[in-house]
């Protein structure tokens, strides 16, 4: 505890603060960009998997394949699998955009549940109804379920955004200058665990905790209404 | 562009790689018994404990659960240091996976324990049972058939945790797989094959999990 007192005044000095700040952005540029791509994503694969035809088959088996696969894979092994797969092909790649994929990856096998579920919120009449009046898959997605599902998915999907921040951690184990990887440099440049860890714990609560709050808001605003 | 797969070199290590599964498992089991114990006493203290206590064990659960796994158990292992308290690999990932689950089961338990209807209650005295009988026939086994559904989702949650053990040095399923990329620089072959195992694991679990839920609670098996 001595040591945190008397490093105090360094540790906060302008340089650090600019670091530390700049890791924030990192980390939430990391987890908004890959669950923005999930979205869109998540969505494409929950419509495919509404297909009927013989003929894409193969793909919905693949897909219902890998979202399963990425959900019970620990994603440190996934981002492993993305970064030395690059590195083997010898595919420069930013540290940053490397983490960006392999946590998309993630994000979009999630979010493709969610959104799956928020589909299958949709009555079965609806549904009977809309093939009755002879609507394309994308017309009945387009007119009558989107309109609905999207109160469940949107809330669900911001909470599993808060969750997924934290995730984002394990890109400090590539080199991503985020949180994580700021805080372990601080250790390596002689400061005090407690005091660079504990400063990233802090940071990490006050970028979830409202944002988590703020999700519980909107599930409770859009179950209502 | 040209890369072969060649999972001959690594398939020697594969009895080392499965030994790596059973100690993820066995940090998994420890952790989760550890966080059990963590969600039983603070779901107690949550529920009967005065408007202190309860907002101590809130505190706790919120902030476990608004920062990231592996930024706690970076601070155990090298904070706890500090203080004198050196802590091996193996501890502190338990720790931290223990602290970590034992946060989201704190929630979990007193939902469980809180959804004990009254009129079943009422039902059971009707009956003219015991207090004792109450707890054996109708409490008990009502909160277990709610807990265990969402008990058995936090345990894979925490094998797929354990993997993090891998950062500090710990030899389990990731770390092991590590190693070997180390050693051949298979990485592809290594880690796909770690993943398949760990699919297999956390499946493994999953299925088991709900057979026994189905044999002993009667919970209707309900995979996928």
């Amino acid at each position: 505890m001595h040591a945190v007192i008397e490093q105090w005044p360094r540790f906060f000095s302008g340089p650090n603060v600019l670091f530390l700040a700049t890791a924030l952005l990192n980390t939430v540029l990391l987890s908004l960009a890959s669950c923005c791509i999930g979205l869109a994503l998540g969505f494409v694969i929950a419509s495919t998997r509404l297909t009927r035809s013989w003929a894409l088959l193969p793909l919905r088996l693949l897909l219902i394949g890998l979202t399963e696969a990425l959900r019970r894979i620990p994603p440190l092994v996934v981002l492993f699998l993305v970064f030395f797969g690059f590195s083997l092909f010898q595919i420069d790649m930013a540290p940053f955009a490397v983490a960006l994929i392999a946590l998309t990856l993630i994000a979009t096998a999630f979010i493709a549940e969610i959104v799956r579920s928020g589909f299958r919120s949709i009555p079965r009449e609806q549904w009977d109804a809309a093939a009755t009046m002879n609507f394309s898959l994308a017309q009945t997605l387009r007119h009558v379920v989107v309109p609905q599902a999207w109160k469940i998915v949107v809330p669900t999907v911001s909470l599993f955004f808060v969750m997924f921040i934290k995730d984002t951690a394990l890109a400090s184990q590539i080199g991503v200058l985020e949180l994580t990887f700021v805080g372990k440099s601080f250790i390596d440049r002689g400061f005090s665990p407690l005091l660079s860890f504990g400063t990233v714990l802090l940071l990490y609560f006050l970028l979830s905790f409202p944002l988590a709050r703020a999700g519980q808001w909107l599930e409770a605003r859009l179950a209502s209404s | 562009m040209h890369y072969a797969l060649h999972y001959g070199q690594v398939t020697p290590y594969l009895p080392y790689l499965l030994g790596g599964a059973l100690v993820s498992l066995w940090i998994s089991v420890l952790a989760f018994a550890g966080g059990l114990v963590i969600g039983l006493l603070g779901a107690f203290g949550r529920i009967y404990g005065g408007p202190l206590l309860s907002r101590l064990i809130y505190g706790y659960y919120i902030f476990f659960t608004n920062t990231p796994q592996l930024v706690q158990i970076f601070f155990l292992f090298y904070g706890l240091a500090d203080f004198g308290l050196l802590l091996t690999p193996f501890e502190a990932v338990w720790l931290g996976l223990t602290l970590n689950a034992g946060a989201y089961l704190i929630e979990i338990q007193k939902a469980g324990f809180l959804s004990t209807r009254l009129s079943e209650l009422e039902a059971a005295e009707t009956l003219g049972m015991s207090r004792w009988q109450q707890l054996r026939f109708v409490i008990v086994p009502h909160i277990a058939r709610v807990l265990y559904p969402p008990l058995s989702n936090q345990f894979i949650i925490v094998i797929m945790g354990s993997s993090m053990g891998a950062i500090f040095g710990l030899e389990e399923l990731t770390g092991r797989a590590v190693n070997i990329n180390g050693q051949t620089f298979r990485a592809l072959e290594v880690f796909s094959l770690a993943g398949v195992i760990y699919l297999g694991v956390t499946m493994l679990a999953t299925v088991g999990l709900a057979l026994a839920g189905r044999l002993l609670l009667r919970i209707p098996l309900r995979i996928a």
